[in-house]
């Protein structure tokens, strides 16, 4: 039986007004009569008076309802024009940029140490100021570049010298590199790019005996990875599509190369033949070990070369370079020209 | 009649619902906090001591009819989801 479904003519409508208020005022007395039990117990279990405190206290936490201020009297925005001192720089930061100041100016924030080092390392480009090796080598990757504007920000030499992460690196990259590190105190900077027609012989030489060297042409980063003298040529051979892989290396072989015994031997074998039946394939490759036949001399299997000062490195760099051969192509050459 | 009605709404549990609906309501609407603090006042006249059920109730009851319902009535008739029943 819905009320509402009820018909609303005249006479039932009254009738069925009463009828509705009938049941209400019932409802509604059963309401009361419950809150009357509930108030006559908390009375006489005594819990009815437990808000109400003495009088100082009612007073003292009145709610307040002053304009510009809040139920508890307190000012909203008090502290918005108040001004700091920070205690690093002694000067006076407004209260809300108080916190990310202290975080710069202190040093100690996620984002500060970044912004400093990409700000030192921007002076000191500018400055061109040619840091310590070492550093460079711990802290850099594989990878170092010709553009000093590109590379400026992996610049870590001037990182906080007191951030964790220095010290970590440091050690982790110690162990590795630690040896070719002092062993090539050289003058030039990482970072800020290598060029092999800046170096001297000499130091083109103690480079690449130790290091890969290999100059990447899309991001002109030069190759850092430590070579080992023996291991690589047969390792490089694999992934050749040469079946002789060892007769290419002698085919590239520097006269006085003393350092790989195994391509000497093969050095005198095969010194023409598998560079002319390669020429087509291997473009490139020969041009790494040309210099003396002058100039990028693209075909020939010059093998028997006589420019031997940078034989062994040519040897080493090559075997590691196999991998990319298209990539040293362009530079090597003029490098080699250099030398003769 | 009315026993009619009443008789069905109790049966069809549609009472309980009413009443639990009312006393939301009145709770919803200050009604129950006025009817309290009406009822400190009784209890600090009376002594904490000696109030019982039936001062309060005869205190509190006609204040309590006399507060205005009549919103609440016609809210409570026209109470959304109430459930379909049988015709008289």
């Amino acid at each position: 039986m819905k009320m509402e479904d009820m018909p609303l003519s005249g006479p039932d409508n009254t009738k069925l007004e009463s009828l509705v208020h009938d049941i209400y005022s019932e409802l509604v007395e059963d309401a009361c009569l419950g809150l009357c039990f509930e108030v006559h117990r908390a009375v006489k279990q005594g819990y009815f008076f437990l808000d109400e405190t003495d009088q100082e206290s009612m007073k003292e936490f009145e709610i307040v309802d002053q304009p510009g201020v809040d139920i508890f009297g307190q000012v909203y925005n008090q502290w918005k024009n108040k001004e700091c001192e920070c205690p690093n720089c002694k000067r006076l930061i407004a209260a809300s940029r108080f916190a990310p100041h202290l975080e710069k100016c202190l040093g100690m924030g996620r984002n500060s140490s970044r912004i400093a080092n990409r700000r030192l390392a921007s002076n000191n480009n500018m400055s061109k100021s040619e840091s310590d090796q070492e550093d460079n080598d711990d802290l850099n990757d594989n990878d170092w570049s010709y553009g000093a504007e590109k590379k400026a920000k992996k610049r870590k030499s001037d990182k906080n010298q007191n951030s964790p992460r220095r010290s970590k690196s440091m050690k982790h990259k110690n162990g590795e590199l630690g040896t070719i590190v002092t062993s090539e105190p050289y003058k030039y900077n990482f970072n800020t790019g290598i060029s092999y027609e800046t170096l001297g012989p000499d130091e083109v030489r103690s480079l690449l005996t130790t290091q890969c060297g290999v100059i990447s042409e899309h991001t002109k980063k030069m190759c850092t990875r430590p070579t080992l003298p023996d291991a690589d040529p047969v390792v490089e051979n694999d992934g050749f599509d040469i079946p002789d892989g060892q007769t290419l290396m002698s085919r590239l072989q520097w006269e006085d190369s003393s350092d790989i015994s195994p391509t000497d031997s093969a050095s005198s074998k095969a010194s023409t033949n598998p560079s002319d039946s390669r020429r087509p394939k291997k473009k490139k490759r020969p041009s790494l070990g040309l210099n003396s036949g002058g100039g990028g001399g693209g075909g020939g299997g010059s093998s028997s070369l006589t420019g031997g000062s940078s034989s062994s490195q040519s040897n080493i760099s090559l075997s590691t370079k196999k991998k990319r051969p298209k990539l040293s192509a362009p530079s090597i050459p003029s490098i080699y020209d250099d030398l003769n | 009649m009315k026993a009619a009605v009443n008789q069905k709404l109790t049966e069809m549990g549609e009472r309980d619902r009413l009443k639990e609906l009312l006393r939301a309501k009145l709770t919803e609407c200050g009604w129950k906090d006025q009817m309290k603090a009406h009822c400190k006042e009784v209890i600090k006249q009376k002594g904490l001591e000696h109030v019982t059920v039936e001062d309060l109730v005869v205190e509190i009851t006609p204040k309590g009819r006399g507060t205005d319902h009549c919103c609440l009535t016609s809210a409570l008739i026209t109470a959304p989801g109430r459930p379909p029943s049988t015709s008289r």
